[in-house]
C-alpha cells in the first residue's frame, strides 16, 4: 500500500486528460491536483489493507476517477479515499480495514499531526472533525461508562484509536464532499457519528464510520440545494490578485477534493 | 555460498506451556489461584463460533469452579468435551521454529545430507476442578443445567453483579475482590455466565486424572474473548495463545495493534541449545518495544487438509482433518442437515473446505489491556511463521582456494551476525 500514490497519480493523469477542463493548461491542472491526490493516497494507505497489488491499484483508480466521473453541479459527490476503501472491500473481497492497526498509543503523534493539518488548511473545517468526534465519543462514553460501568481506560481505548482519529481529521473533513452550510454540516456529521456508533456498538461492524460516510454523501447535494452557503475556497484570497483567484477557483473546482 | 538445508529443528515456543481459561477461577479455599498462560481455539465462520478452552488448574480440585462469560444460553448439544491432545498438536505444529542449515565444504565435490527432527518435549499438566452444584438465589437465575463429560455445567444469568457475587459467596466460593467491577459491565451487556465444576461421579468413570477441554458452540456476531474477567485473579502478565481457524483467512485483533513477531532472523549457533529461552527473551523484548498493547502473530497458513504445503519447514505434524474437526472446524465434518442452528447465519455455509490457521500470542495485564479482545476475520491469506535460522560452518579440510575464500566469507558473516 506504500506505493499507492503511484497508481493514484496515474489515475489522476488519465482522468485529468480525459475529463479535465480543457481551458486550463494540462500540466497546470495536474500540478494543482497533486495535493489532493496525495491526501487521497494517504487516506487509502493509512486505512485500507490488502495483499494484492491489483486491489491497491483498483482502490487508487476508483478514488481518483470518482472525483472526475461522479459529479453533481460541478462537484464530486464521494470522498475519494472513503469510496475507494468501501468499493475495494465490497467488490474485490480481498481488502479490509484494521481498526486496531494504529493502536491507541499513537494519540499524541496523530493529535499533533492532525492539528498541524488543520492549521495548514486555516481551520476551515475543524467543526466537522469536532462534530463527528464529539458526538461519537459522547455516545461511546454514555454507553461504556454511564450505562455499562466500564472503567475510564476502557473508554479512552475506544476513542483514541489511530484509525478513528485519521477518519475524523483526514477523511470526513474533505471540504468538497460535506454540506456547505455550517449548521447543516454539524448536524450531518453528528448524524454520521450516531449511525456509525450504532453499527459499531450493536452490530459489531468494523470501520463503520467510513461506510456510513460513503452512504451519507449522496445526501450532500440535496442538503446544499436546500441550505445555501458560500462556496468553499481552499486558499484565502488575501495572497492572490483577483485574476489569480479566478484562475485558482476554476482549477480547484475541478481538481481538489 | 552454497547452503543446504540439513536439519530442521522445532522447539516449544515457551516451554512448558501451562493452560488456563480466560474466565476466572472461583476458589473455596483460601489458597491463591493464579492462571498464567491460557490456550484457546477459536473457530469462526459467518456468525458461528466454536471456542475450545483449556485450563491449568493447580489447586485442590474439590474447591474450584470456573466462570466464563458467554453471549447466549447454550444448549446441551452446544457443549462438548474434547481430547486434550489437540492443544499439544496445535502448539507443536505452529510454535516458533528453529531452522538449521549446513554450509557445504567448497573443497568437497560430494553432497551430504542429514536430517534430524527434534520434537518438542511434552508438557505435564495437573489440574482439576470440583465443587458442588448449589441452589440459586433469587438474584441469579439458572438458565440451564447439564452434565457434560466429567463436568457439571450451569448457565447463569444475573440482574446485577452483587447478585452473582452473593450467589457465589452463598455457595461457599471466594471470588477475587476486583471481579465485581467487570461482572457489572458483562451483566449489562446481557452476557450469561457459564459455571463449570467437576462431577466427581462422572470423573471417576474416566481412568484419567486430566480434565478435558470444554468446547462450546454458539451463533453470535460478537467475535471476542473476555480476558478482563481473567485479570481478576491474575497478577502481573498473563500469556494467551489463540489458535484461530476460519474459512477465509487470517484472524486479527480489531482493538489492539497487530504485530508480526520478528522472524527469519539469523542467529548464532549457541542459541540452538537454549532456543526456548531465546524465544521467550525475543518475545519479551519485542513486547516491551511495541508498548505491550499488541497482538503478536506467530503463525498463519492455509492448513486445508488437501493442501500439501502447510509450512516451510514443518516442525510438527500438520493437524489432520480429524484434529481440525476435534478442534471445532465444523465445516470439515459431515454436514448435519437436521441442524438448523445456523439458519440465522449471515454468511450461509458455502460448502468450502478451506481452513486458514492463525496463531496469535497475547501477553496482557490490566494496565495494557483495558478491553476484552475483539477479533475479525480478514481475507488475508498470506503465510507467516516465526522462523529463526542457524548456519553450521562447513567441516573437513578447507585447504583449497575455494576453502580459503569460504573461511574469509565465514568470518565476515559472523561479524555481521
Amino acid at each position: 500500500m506504500q506505493l499507492i500514490s503511484l497508481p493514484a497519480s496515474s489515475a489522476q493523469f488519465i482522468s485529468e486528460w480525459l475529463f479535465g477542463k480543457k481551458t486550463i493548461p494540462f500540466f497546470t491542472r495536474l500540478k494543482n491536483g497533486i495535493p489532493s491526490v496525495l491526501i487521497s493516497s494517504f487516506g487509502l494507505s493509512l486505512l485500507l489493507k490488502t495483499n494484492d497489488l491489483s486491489v491497491a491499484v483498483f482502490a487508487a483508480v476508483v478514488s481518483i476517477a470518482s472525483k472526475y466521473i461522479i459529479r453533481i453541479n460541478g462537484r464530486h459527490i464521494f470522498n475519494p479515499s472513503a469510496l475507494g476503501i468501501v468499493l475495494s472491500i465490497w467488490l474485490t473481497g480481498n481488502a479490509w480495514v484494521s481498526p486496531g492497526q494504529w493502536g491507541s498509543n499513537a494519540v499524541l503523534f496523530f493529535g499533533v499531526l492532525c492539528l498541524g493539518f488543520i492549521v495548514t488548511t486555516r481551520v476551515q473545517k475543524l467543526d466537522t472533525s469536532l462534530a463527528f468526534l464529539g458526538t461519537f465519543a459522547g455516545l461511546v462514553f454514555a454507553r461504556q461508562i454511564i450505562y455499562l460501568d466500564w472503567p475510564m481506560d476502557h473508554f479512552i481505548q475506544s476513542v483514541s484509536t489511530g484509525s478513528l482519529l485519521i477518519f475524523s481529521f483526514f477523511m470526513i473533513t474533505d471540504p468538497k464532499t460535506i454540506p456547505g452550510h455550517k449548521t447543516v454540516r454539524i448536524v450531518w456529521c453528528a448524524a454520521i457519528a450516531v449511525v456509525a456508533f450504532y453499527l459499531s456498538a450493536f452490530k459489531f461492524m468494523n470501520g463503520a464510520p467510513i461506510f456510513v460516510l460513503v452512504l451519507a454523501q449522496p445526501l450532500v447535494p440535496l442538503l446544499d440545494s436546500f441550505f445555501k452557503a458560500n462556496k468553499f475556497e481552499w486558499v484565502p484570497s488575501k495572497a492572490c490578485t483577483p485574476a489569480e483567484k479566478k484562475f485558482l477557483d476554476t482549477v480547484y473546482s475541478r481538481s481538489f477534493m | 555460498m552454497k547452503k543446504k538445508l540439513l536439519i530442521i529443528g522445532g522447539f516449544m515456543a515457551v516451554s512448558p506451556l501451562l493452560f488456563s481459561f480466560c474466565g476466572f477461577y472461583v476458589s473455596k479455599a483460601d489458597g491463591t489461584l493464579k492462571n498464567k498462560t491460557s490456550q484457546v481455539i477459536l473457530v469462526r465462520d459467518g456468525n458461528r463460533n466454536v471456542i475450545t478452552m483449556y485450563n491449568d488448574f493447580t489447586g485442590d480440585t474439590k474447591d474450584f469452579a470456573m466462570v466464563v462469560p458467554v453471549p447466549v444460553v447454550l444448549r446441551k448439544a452446544d457443549i462438548k468435551v474434547v481430547d486434550q491432545s489437540i492443544f499439544q498438536k496445535l502448539n507443536d505444529y505452529s510454535a516458533p521454529r528453529l531452522v538449521e542449515y549446513y554450509d557445504e565444504n567448497p573443497c568437497n565435490d560430494y553432497k551430504k545430507y542429514k536430517e534430524d527432527m527434534m520434537m518438542p518435549s511434552g508438557t505435564a499438566m495437573e489440574k482439576a476442578l470440583s465443587g458442588k452444584v448449589a441452589g440459586a438465589r433469587s438474584s441469579v437465575k439458572i438458565e440451564a443445567q447439564y452434565i457434560v463429560g466429567e463436568y457439571d455445567i450451569l448457565i447463569l444469568s444475573a440482574r446485577e453483579s452483587s447478585g452473582l457475587k452473593t450467589w457465589l459467596l452463598a455457595n461457599g466460593y471466594k471470588i477475587p475482590a476486583n471481579a465485581e467491577e467487570v461482572l457489572d459491565p458483562y451483566i449489562k451487556s446481557n452476557l450469561k455466565f457459564f459455571v463449570v465444576k467437576v462431577n466427581e461421579k462422572e470423573k471417576q468413570k474416566l481412568n484419567s486424572n486430566f480434565l478435558r477441554p470444554i468446547q462450546i458452540s454458539f451463533n453470535s456476531p460478537k467475535f471476542m474473548l473476555p480476558i478482563r474477567l481473567g485479570m481478576a485473579n491474575a497478577d502481573g502478565d498473563q500469556d494467551l495463545i489463540v489458535y484461530a481457524f476460519t474459512r477465509k483467512g487470517r484472524v486479527e485483533s480489531t482493538n489492539y495493534r497487530n504485530v508480526n513477531i520478528a522472524s527469519n532472523k539469523k542467529i548464532p549457533l549457541f542459541v540452538q541449545k537454549n532456543f526456548g529461552a531465546f524465544y521467550a527473551n525475543l518475545f519479551t523484548n519485542q513486547w516491551i518495544k511495541e508498548d505491550k498493547s499488541v497482538a503478536f502473530l506467530e503463525y498463519s497458513w492455509n492448513v486445508t487438509p488437501v493442501n500439501p504445503m502447510k509450512c516451510d519447514p514443518c516442525v510438527g505434524n500438520p493437524p489432520t482433518e480429524q484434529d481440525l474437526v476435534q478442534g471445532g472446524v465444523w465445516w470439515l465434518g459431515n454436514k448435519d442437515w437436521t441442524d438448523y442452528s445456523d439458519v440465522d447465519n449471515e454468511e450461509p455455509d458455502n460448502g468450502s473446505t478451506n481452513v486458514h490457521f492463525t496463531r496469535l500470542h497475547f501477553r496482557y495485564n490490566r494496565e495494557s489491556f483495558p478491553q476484552d479482545l475483539m477479533f475479525q476475520v480478514t481475507p488475508n491469506t498470506e503465510n507467516y511463521q516465526a522462523r529463526y535460522i542457524i548456519t553450521h560452518p562447513a567441516s573437513g579440510d578447507l585447504n583449497c582456494d575455494a576453502g580459503k575464500k569460504y573461511l574469509h566469507a565465514l568470518k565476515q558473516r559472523r561479524k555481521k551476525n
